[in-house]
């Protein structure tokens, strides 16, 4: 099996290059970029052939591809691969605007391909471990969720992060959409409202996008949630950032920290103190799962639909923070 | 300075062990039975009153540890009888009442102090020093954690009665209002939902909300009584845009004791407790004495007690409606 990737200015495609190799009868084509000297920089660190256009690595007839430019140029590279009959598993977010992602779909859905949101948190292993718990009942029923996915403003991974017009918005447009999709997974669609208050006062100086952001969402059946989206973690911290969940159930509390799978060390010199992961590869299981689809000529675990689903919640929560009042959402199904 | 207890029940038990480290005499105490009065008279060695009014008599300040709905009219008597008083949180059941109870207190010429004890958790106070040195910049996103179980009662749990306590949101999360809005300032719009809001068959109530500040910053505050006995667990996150301040009860441990136990075995009201040499409910005595004999300044007063109070039932709204609601005008 063939499989490329499509632009290299989201940093997960410096994971997944090598997620496309460990897998045993799959050959990583290659990449392309739009952007020449990034395409270079890449394809040299990687050991890896750069075609000199999209149109270069789609003619090689792949499989599939990887897409994985910034948010707003989503759509014109999912379109041409689709059009040219190639799967494709797709950053998040799916698109910036709701347009955008359903255009992304109706490509999909016309070329008759597989188009799967690149959501990583799925195939994490603690995280499906709590999903077994809930399926099984023994949290018995969940009231209500406290949750942050907060992280390292991240201008120093790539500019465009937070270029409002390539990335869709800051922190909100980053951080909402892995939560939303866990919601998503565990307890549908089935959303009412959406309640965001975000600011700008981390980096203040440094991006012009909003970098602190609380969000509450409302389902239809009494369930309530709160997501912490802010990019509060200093430059200096340990890690990255995280994904954590405290559950309030019928049964109690149950506490997920999703990244705590860590050595700490200490150094005399800088970085004086980093959390080395050694939890399982969730990128990977991820990528296998794609390639399985296209394999097994099945959907994916995580389809275009979910992708759009959580670019909702994101669009609804910029609409709260602008009126101050709760968005209802328009797709609850 | 004479004070008497009123209330004998958890915090009236802590309050007068508060006061015995200051040189205030403790004249007595009045319970709600008097058994209860009688039985910390004897392990105090004071002497128990007939009734409030008894205890006016014979008293300068009045620390009143009574139930939240009680509040209101005990402190309009002991503001009648010209007599200083320090009253446990929430200041009141009503913003109606809280403005009645600071006018009559100014009208009759006596302080009145409202027991917000986390200012004086050592943690906490830390916190806000760091915040105010300017060692994590400007304050963005405050995160405060309060989870706890149901308080018991062995009879008359005035708790769980949402008229006399005003449920989870004004009797536990008044707590992190107020140190948020110690930190960030004024708080301008609420939203919030609990348990007893989204589920009332529910046995347990949880409470998530998200308060503006005026200054811009928000805050996250969570409050708890769903939490398995005996777990209680506080936690504070303040970003700046120079730094992080982070604070887990949960981690910073300074003794785990792990003892086979029964739920049972759990106390009536869970109790912060990292090993200190002074509890900080004395810290809170001590300076609440300071200021009402030696005129010393306070890290919590009565206004400050009204707007908590004002955040908490603007949080009570908020998940009563599902609007958020605005904060009125600061009482000045």
């Amino acid at each position: 099996m063939k499989i490329g990737i499509m632009s290299f200015a989201h940093l997960h495609a410096e994971a997944y290059i090598g997620n496309l190799r460990a897998i045993p009868g799959v050959e990583m084509i290659g990449i392309a970029d739009d952007n020449l000297e990034r395409g270079q920089k890449f394809a040299r660190r990687f050991d890896a052939h750069l075609f000199p256009s999209y149109e270069a690595l789609l003619a090689e007839e792949p499989d599939g591809v990887l897409v994985c430019s910034e948010n707003a140029n989503h759509r014109s590279l999912v379109e041409m691969a689709a059009g040219a009959g190639v799967h494709v598993l797709c950053e998040k977010p799916l698109a910036t605007t709701r347009e955008d992602a359903q255009a992304i779909i109706a490509a999909g859905r016309s070329a008759g391909v597989i188009l799967m949101t690149a959501f990583p948190m799925r195939f994490s292993a603690p995280l499906q471990q709590l999903k077994a718990r809930l399926d099984a009942g023994d949290l018995g029923q969940v009231y209500c969720l406290n949750t942050t996915n907060q992280g390292q403003m991240p201008i120093a991974h790539r500019r465009w992060f937070v270029d409002k017009e390539l990335a869709g918005g800051g922190t909100m447009m980053d951080h909402i959409v892995h939560l939303a999709d866990i919601f998503n997974w565990f307890f549908g669609r089935d959303l009412d409202s959406v309640y965001a208050q975000s600011n700008h006062i981390l980096h203040a100086d440094a991006v012009d996008v909003e970098t602190g952001g609380l969000i509450m969402l409302q389902y239809a059946n009494g369930l309530f949630m709160t997501i912490d989206s802010s990019w509060s973690k200093p430059l200096n911290y340990p890690t990255w950032g995280g994904l954590t969940m405290e559950l309030v159930t019928e049964r109690g509390l149950t506490v997920v920290d999703a990244f705590s799978q860590n050595l700490n060390i200490y150094r005399q010199e800088p970085p004086a103190n980093q959390w080395a992961y050694w939890g399982s590869d969730m990128n990977q299981a991820m990528i296998e799962e794609f390639v399985a689809a296209i394999r097994e000529g099945r959907e994916t675990a995580v389809t275009g639909e979910d992708g759009l689903f959580a670019l909702e919640v994101v669009l609804a929560a910029y609409e709260s923070a602008k009126t101050n009042q709760p968005a209802q959402l328009e797709t609850g199904n | 300075m004479r004070v008497g207890i009123v209330g004998t029940g958890f915090m009236g038990r802590t309050h007068a062990a508060g006061w015995a480290a200051t040189p205030a005499v403790i004249g007595g105490f009045v319970g709600k039975t008097a058994v209860s009065a009688a039985e910390l008279a004897q392990q105090t060695n004071n002497r128990t009153y007939a009734n409030f009014d008894e205890m006016l008599a014979d008293v300068d300040a009045v620390d009143i540890c009574a139930p939240t709905h009680l509040h209101h009219e005990m402190v309009l008597r002991a503001a009648a009888a010209g007599k200083h008083i320090v009253c446990e949180k929430p200041l009141a059941r009503t913003l109606e009442q809280a403005q009645e109870m600071m006018a009559a207190c100014e009208a009759a010429g006596v302080k009145l102090l409202v027991a917000h004890v986390v200012r004086f958790f050592p943690e906490y106070a830390l916190a806000k020093q760091k915040v105010d040195a300017g060692e994590i910049g400007e304050t963005a996103v405050i995160r405060l954690k309060r989870g706890a179980f149901q308080p018991k009662k062995a009879a008359d749990n005035w708790f769980v009665d949402f008229e006399k306590s005003g449920g989870m949101m004004l009797d536990l999360m008044i707590h992190d209002f107020d140190y948020a809005r110690w930190v960030a300032g004024d708080v301008i719009q609420v939203y919030a939902k609990n348990i007893s809001g989204s589920q009332p068959d529910a046995a347990v109530d949880h409470g998530l909300a998200i308060l503006t500040h005026q200054n811009g910053a928000i805050s996250h505050v969570e409050g708890s009584w769903a939490y398995p006995p005996p777990l209680f667990r506080t936690r504070l996150e303040i970003a700046g845009d120079n730094g992080l301040i982070q604070f887990d009860s949960g981690q910073m441990m300074a003794v785990g004791i792990y003892l086979h136990q029964q739920v049972e075995d759990a106390p009536d009201v869970p109790l912060p407790g990292s090993p200190l040499s002074e509890d900080p409910y004395t810290t809170q005595i001590k300076a609440f004495y300071d200021y009402l004999v030696n005129d010393k300044a306070v890290r919590v007063t009565a206004v400050d007690g009204y707007k908590a109070l004002q955040i908490a039932l603007a949080a009570i709204q908020s998940a009563q409606t599902g609007q958020p609601v605005k904060i009125g005008e600061a009482l000045s």
